[in-house]
């Protein structure tokens, strides 16, 4: 299947409001409709981005360490990681629990980041823009489902607090992997899937055809 | 599938792929697609502003309701201990950690509320063709709210709750709990009704 080549906006000096989506010349600097500023791409788009996803690996490193919830009991104090509440709900036969954390906790924020540098490659080389759109989208839309295990502490030192034979604590690693989240989804935020095309654009301009 | 734009009639930009193309004239119920990016560039949903406005309403109410009635109870031994939703934040802040805290308010109070009084008070009065003063900024932030409203994200995190403290002690849902599910399917049907060109749209033809 042939393409047409759909004439990017910028050529034109149009940006589109990123807010309400409305086209106007940048030249009106703000949106008539809405008043956000205009910009035909989004501002600094790499350099933020790559500073937002290397501040969320390195938050990594501390999110799966240090733990994340201290639970003193009858049993006795414990402390447990992410990786540790993992485990324990697969040694307790809880199969679907234990998938469903190691998911949403450690798989979505590594391939995450994974995907935001991956991007990040691909609007300087223009590689595959059409696939790189997509999984633009998809990593903008799964990122928030690793926000589930900083609840399960929420809750349940909210309910646990109010005294009771059992204390739960809440522990360093819940703040870092909180932190990791926000910036991920900051970073993706930041990055600007037409910088992808416009890549393309400059690479397939040196073939003229015959 | 819409062609590239020839003309200089109103133009519709992807917002992914910065393709320039012109405005299609949808039906209802009809959905526009880049052909550029294959995205989605806008739909024009069957009865749109009506739906919003109904499932808004619905939020606003249940949201009231979730926030006003016990969400969790313990039993451990004789002791028994109510939490409602909100506590679940101020409980990390008394453990010391306010920034933890504040985050959690954020995302399952703040940006739900936003969300869901911002659209009523932009929404409703556009079934009259209306709009109220600072409704455009308001609906600039609704949108915002949009990503950062994770009640959802967080009623798994009830659901693996349940599970992890069901071996200590006996956990109960309350009310509260039941009004936070019905929030999250009125609040996402709220949002699936109207995509936010059609909103925009709309907002610029209503009247001040």
């Amino acid at each position: 299947m042939t393409e047409l080549a759909a004439e990017s906006a910028a050529a034109r000096g149009l940006a589109v409001c990123h807010v309400c989506g409305l086209a106007s010349p940048v030249s009106a600097r703000r949106c008539p409709r809405c008043r956000d500023s205009l910009h035909l791409r989004n501002r600094e788009s790499l350099q933020r981005t790559w500073a937002f996803t290397l501040a969320s690996l390195l938050l990594y490193f501390p999110a799966n360490l240090l733990p994340i919830l201290r639970v003193e009991s009858f049993a006795g104090p414990q402390s447990s990681t992410i990786m540790g509440g993992v485990i324990q709900f697969w040694q307790e036969e809880d199969y679907p629990v234990a998938i469903i954390i190691f998911v949403a906790s450690v798989m979505i924020p590594v391939l995450k980041i994974i995907s935001i540098v991956w991007l990040c490659l691909a609007a300087s080389s223009g590689w595959q823009p059409r696939g790189m759109t997509r999984l633009y989208r998809v990593t903008e839309f799964v990122g928030r489902w690793s926000m589930v295990d900083v609840f399960v502490v929420a809750i349940l030192v909210g309910v646990v607090q109010l005294g009771s034979t059992i204390s739960i604590h809440p522990g360093a690693g819940a703040i870092s992997f909180a932190a990791v989240v926000v910036l991920t989804m900051f970073a993706a935020m930041s990055f600007d899937p037409r910088l992808i095309w416009d890549a393309a654009a400059v690479r397939a301009q040196p073939a003229p055809q015959h | 599938m819409l062609v590239p734009s020839t003309s200089s009639a109103q133009p519709l930009v992807c917002r992914d792929c910065d393709a320039l193309l012109e405005m299609p004239e949808l039906e209802e119920g009809e959905k526009a697609i880049c052909p550029r990016c294959v995205g989605v560039l806008f739909t024009r949903g069957r009865n749109s502003l009506h739906r919003t406005a109904a499932f808004a309403m619905a939020s606003a109410i249940l949201f009231v309701v979730a926030n006003s009635f016990p969400f969790l109870t313990m039993r451990a031994g004789f002791r028994e201990s109510q939490m409602l939703l909100w506590q679940s934040a101020t409980g990390l802040a008394a453990e010391g950690y306010p920034y933890l805290a504040a985050a959690v308010s954020v995302l399952i109070v703040g940006a739900p509320a936003l969300l869901i009084g911002g659209l009523l008070y932009v929404v409703m009065p556009l079934l009259w063709e209306r709009r109220l003063p600072g409704a455009i900024p308001l609906c600039r932030w609704v949108l915002h709210a949009r990503r950062w409203n994770m009640m959802e994200v967080f009623l798994l995190g009830v659901l693996v709750s349940l599970l992890k403290l069901g071996k200590l002690a006996t956990l109960m849902v309350g009310t509260s709990f039941w009004a936070l599910v019905a929030l999250i399917i009125c609040l996402t049907a709220a949002l699936a009704s109207i995509h936010p060109r059609e909103l925009w749209g709309r907002i610029e033809e209503a009247r001040r």
